[in-house]
């Protein structure tokens, strides 16, 4: 198949996969939730159905017996617990798997087979029905094949007792024979390879259907040859493999028994009549060790060429199964007593039922249809034609044959129209009036019979013509069809506008925020261009237009850019939608009982933020189920209820989201934190005990911290809530801890709506301007000279009464200092870094503007104390600090 | 002779994708729709030459969908091509019982889906 369908199919399989999980933790709750068990099954169902068009046989299996499982929870015949949850949820995770295999490789690994079958049969394993049962619809029942399989006698027997061992422990066995047309090269058809892929392939033999013509003679581009195999797959799998060429292809799941083909010289058999009578009584008295060794004894004496030692081989085959049957082990013996004749499985009789996977209808005279031409559209044609028949002979009453012939005559006169044959067309035409009018199919159905009866051939149907057929009449099928189309009312409109979405590539969206950001800047040159028009050409009306235009566009640039930062908004469930299934699985190894609540999902911010916000959310959540919340035990003594509640809040404050995860677990002891950040290294005992019980709790930020005694498997790797802080920082958001012992825990995190404009601080230093990012300004201060002091050799000045060291940003950047002036104040900007205050001293204080933050790119990369670019609207290049790296 | 048109209606979109690659490359218009709600609300405002309908759909499903067709004056003589991955006689019947014109099952190959919707068409290959 195509790139772009696989393209298309990827995301839709992850949305399918997601809506299932979610569904089955709903289920889980609530187990007689029937919107969620449909919902999970259409899920899967779907899935299944498009993973068909592409090459993952392993994935649409494993997906199927998944579908099968949940057909039986929605048809309640089976309860769904948590093992079932578990199971089902491990199989969507494996199918996860594949589906990123498929996105990277297009296609499965090489050992998605076996996985497979692994989760299969574990699926199986709680299904009540068989996949036989469940899904072949062949002639398997009864015990004996109806079809010819005399072609199985010609495999190698070493290979057919190898099929017949699995058989007999459990496996199916089908029977296939496949002829490719000669031409099957040019349509693309690859048949050795096709048969190479028949999973658990065990017996393969390939034989020329015609006899080779001379070398001279020969075309190498005819295919002349036919496969014949067995296998101890599943049929299904085998006819999915081949639904391409399914009508050249005959697939029959066959008893263990039809297996036994006893080839070899009869001739000079020897008769063991001695042999027989031991064997038969061992049999009886179901003695099957003494029995194989009577049997290993004799096949060592008997000439491997004869029958009596084919029907020994397979007498030993038989009695290698775990539990062998008797009547076959009989049946055997019987043949070597008797020097070999009478071979077992069904004689041959009928041929093999070819097997309709593609097309089936719901007529009889449609699956009679030649299938060698089960593509061909004359046949195809002719079963269209009879399924019509089958509607109009079911249409019982008048209202029903109104309802149902306007389409078949329209179906039947457009086919009639194709044929050339446009005098059946009329006379189907004026029969579905009569239909219509008199509500009676009689005078179609006579039409639709004489023309299966005939076929190609066009026949005379001028005496039997309806008398009231019109020249126009061939229209009359579409009197029906004039009626104005109805106008869809509002509610509609609505629904249907919902619905009509489109899923647009990210790189698309980011062009376009690109463009539009270069848009802004461009625009900024206008009041520039306004004031040279008044300063340089004089021209002061000039000047007022061109501010008036600038005005307009100004207003369009930012609907337009909030337009478009709208459209990369997404809300925060597409990261809150992981946690159920987290914080289930966590509690349930974690033996806690946890409720998770979810709250303002819908919150929406910009899609790099989202996707950032997962790993941090994940680590804290680990971090309250891990060491917040209490086991049950514990909670009890405290007199709480035993499930703990954790909160999961996200709401719009401002120009920030905030996501809050509350716990009501044991809460953080400042003491406990304390002690162990000394016992770690992160502080000294003396600045612990100066820390307030706030800042001490913040202590779990740090780097290197876990206060769990022992540290467990989940969170406490030394890597948790430093890794949070520091990725939300990056984000240039902000966390926050506040916590009661015994009452719970509440990390907040605050995070722009958007990283597409920064708003930053222009200050001037040294005849420079440089753009300093808002966030890390607390607040601007002019400092009379007098009121720096030296603090243990360093300039500081006092702010409310705390220590604020100074360091001048020009000597940071290595610039020329200005001459100290003492009249003048130092212009000093006030910065958080690292929770503290530092001042830095510019020599002015420019405007705050929003700007697009361009990183360096090439030879400039990764140059340290530089967050990027930025373009002001006179075109000069604003470079953005970075004062975390620079200090 | 002006292009037929069909309208796909069918939850998976990859499918849809699929009905559309195939049907556009033999020449014809096609719409898609994603559940039967949404597949009549297209049919009542854009005259259809065959409708192509999933069966197992949200919202409203194919058998609804097709009995609907069928019960509605202004849609009833458009042929529907059901198409759905079950293969039970129980579920054909149905499709037939509900007014389908024709019964295809999952995966269908992209040389018998043109055939099959050139034939309800009328359409000249």
């Amino acid at each position: 198949m195509t790139n772009a369908l696989l393209a298309r199919f990827i995301p839709e399989a992850r949305d399918l996969l997601q809506s299932s999980a979610s569904g089955l933790l709903r289920l889980e709750k609530n187990p007689t939730d029937a919107t969620a068990i449909n919902e999970v099954f259409r899920a899967v169902h779907t899935l299944k159905g498009s993973s068909g068009l592409f090459d993952a046989m392993a994935l649409t299996r494993l997906v199927h017996a998944a579908e099968d499982l949940l057909g039986e929870v929605r048809s309640a015949k089976r309860e769904l617990d948590s093992d079932l949850v578990d199971m089902l949820l491990d199989s969507l995770d494996q199918v996860s798997a594949w589906i990123d295999d498929l996105e990277r490789h297009e296609r499965l690994p090489a050992d998605a087979d076996r996985v497979c079958k692994d989760v299969v049969t574990r699926l199986r394993a709680h299904c009540t029905q068989t996949e036989a049962a469940a899904s072949d619809t062949g002639p398997v029942a009864g015990g004996a094949p109806a079809a010819d399989l005399g072609w199985i006698a010609d495999l190698p027997e070493c290979d057919r007792i190898a099929v017949f061992g699995r058989a007999c422990r459990g496996h199916p066995v089908v029977a296939a024979r496949y002829r490719p047309v000669a031409s099957c090269f040019y349509s693309g058809e690859d048949p050795f390879n096709l048969v190479l892929q028949v999973p658990e392939l065990g017996a393969l033999r390939v034989a020329p259907p015609a006899p080779w013509p001379h070398i001279g003679d020969l075309d190498p581009y005819q295919c002349n040859l036919e496969f014949f195999l067995l296998s101890n797959g599943a049929r299904v799998e085998i006819e999915h493999l081949f639904r391409y060429v399914s009508e050249q292809v005959e697939i029959e799941q066959i008893q263990a028994d039809a297996l036994i083909r006893i080839t070899g010289d009869h001739h000079a058999a020897p008769v063991h009549e001695d042999f027989a009578d031991e064997a038969r009584a061992l049999v009886a008295a179901q003695d099957w060790a003494a029995l194989r060794d009577a049997t290993a004894a004799l096949l060592r004496l008997t000439n491997p060429d004869l029958r009596n030692a084919a029907a020994l081989r397979w007498l030993a085959a038989v009695l290698d199964a775990p539990f062998p049957n008797p009547a076959w082990a009989s049946a055997l013996i019987e043949v070597i007593a008797a020097g070999g004749v009478p071979a077992l499985g069904a004689p041959p009789s009928e041929p093999l039922r070819p097997v309709l996977t593609t097309v089936a209808a719901g007529a009889d005279p449609i699956r009679e249809a030649d299938p060698s031409n089960a593509c061909s559209d004359d046949s195809l044609q002719r079963r269209i034609i009879a399924a019509q028949r089958q509607i109009l002979a079911a249409a019982s009453d008048a209202d029903r044959v109104r309802r149902h012939a306007p389409a078949v005559v329209q179906i039947l006169a457009g086919l009639a129209r194709v044929e050339g044959d446009d005098r059946r067309a009329a006379d189907v035409a004026a029969a579905g009036e009569v239909a219509e009018t008199d509500g009676t199919t009689s005078m179609l159905l006579a039409l639709v019979d004489r023309w299966l009866a005939t076929d190609t051939v066009v026949d005379d149907l001028s005496d039997e013509a309806p008398s009231r057929v019109q020249p126009d009449s061939a229209d009359a099928a579409r009197a029906t069809e004039t009626g104005v189309p109805t106008k869809p009312d509002s509610a509609r409109e609505e629904r249907s506008a919902a619905a009509r979405m489109l899923k647009v590539d990210q790189a698309k969206i980011d062009l376009l925020m690109n463009l539009i950001g270069e848009l802004v800047v461009s625009k900024n040159s206008l009041p520039f261009l306004a004031r040279r028009a008044e300063q340089v050409h004089g021209s002061r009306e000039m000047a007022r237009e061109i501010k008036d235009q600038y005005a307009v566009i100004d207003r369009l640039t930012q609907e337009m850019q909030g337009a478009i930062m709208q459209v990369r908004m997404l809300p925060v469930s597409e990261v809150f939608d992981r946690f159920p299934r987290l914080v289930r699985d966590l509690a349930r190894k974690l033996s806690k009982k946890i409720e998770l609540v979810i709250e303002g999902e819908d919150t929406a911010a910009d899609k790099t933020i989202i996707e950032a916000l997962g790993d941090p959310l994940l680590h804290i959540v680990r971090n309250a189920l891990d060491h917040g919340i209490e086991p049950p035990a514990d909670r009890a003594q405290a007199g709480k209820p035993d499930h703990a509640t954790l909160l999961m809040k996200a709401f719009q404050e401002a120009d920030q989201v905030v996501i809050e995860v509350t716990d009501d677990g044991r809460g953080i002891d400042p003491d406990k934190v304390r002690a162990a950040a000394i016992a770690k290294g992160v502080v000294s005992a003396a600045e612990a005990a100066q820390l307030s019980d706030q800042a001490a709790t913040e202590l779990i930020f740090r780097p290197g911290f876990s206060t769990a005694a022992q540290v467990s498997d989940l969170s406490g790797r030394g890597v948790g809530l430093d890794v949070a802080l520091t990725t939300v920082e990056k984000l240039g958001g902000r966390v926050g801890v506040t916590s009661r012992r015994g009452m719970g825990t509440t990390v907040r995190i605050g995070l722009p709506l958007s990283m597409a404009v920064t708003r930053v601080m222009v200050v001037g230093v040294a005849d420079e301007l440089y753009g300093i990012p808002m966030d890390v300004i607390a607040e601007t201060v002019r400092v009379p000279r007098r009121r720096v002091k030296m603090i243990k050799q360093s300039p500081a000045f006092v702010l409310r009464n705390t220590v604020v060291p100074l360091l001048r940003l020009s000597r940071a950047l290595g610039c020329a200092e200005r001459v100290a002036d003492d009249d003048v104040d130092e212009a000093v900007l006030v910065c958080r870094i690292g929770g503290n205050p530092i001042g830095l001293v510019v020599d002015s204080f420019r405007e705050g503007m929003d700007v697009i933050l361009k990183p360096f790119e090439g030879v400039l990369a990764g140059m340290p104390g530089f967050a990027g670019t930025a373009l002001l609207g006179d075109g000069h290049v604003l470079l953005v600090l970075d004062l975390k790296e620079l200090l | 002779m002006s292009r037929k048109s069909v309208l796909a209606v069918e939850d998976g979109i990859t499918m849809r994708l699929f009905y559309r690659d195939v049907l556009e490359k033999a020449g014809f218009v096609v719409e898609e729709a994603a559940n039967g709600v949404e597949g009549l609300e297209r049919a009542l405002m854009t005259r259809f030459d065959l409708m192509v309908v999933d069966i197992n759909m949200p919202k409203m499903n194919g058998y609804e969908m097709v009995r609907q067709v069928r019960g509605n004056p202004t849609l009833r003589s458009i042929p529907v091509l059901t198409i759905s991955t079950e293969e039970k006689d129980d579920d054909v019947v149905k499709a037939y019982e509900a007014g389908a014109n024709f019964y295809l099952v999952k995966p269908v190959r992209p040389d018998e889906l043109t055939a099959v919707v050139r034939l309800l068409t009328g359409s000249i290959s």
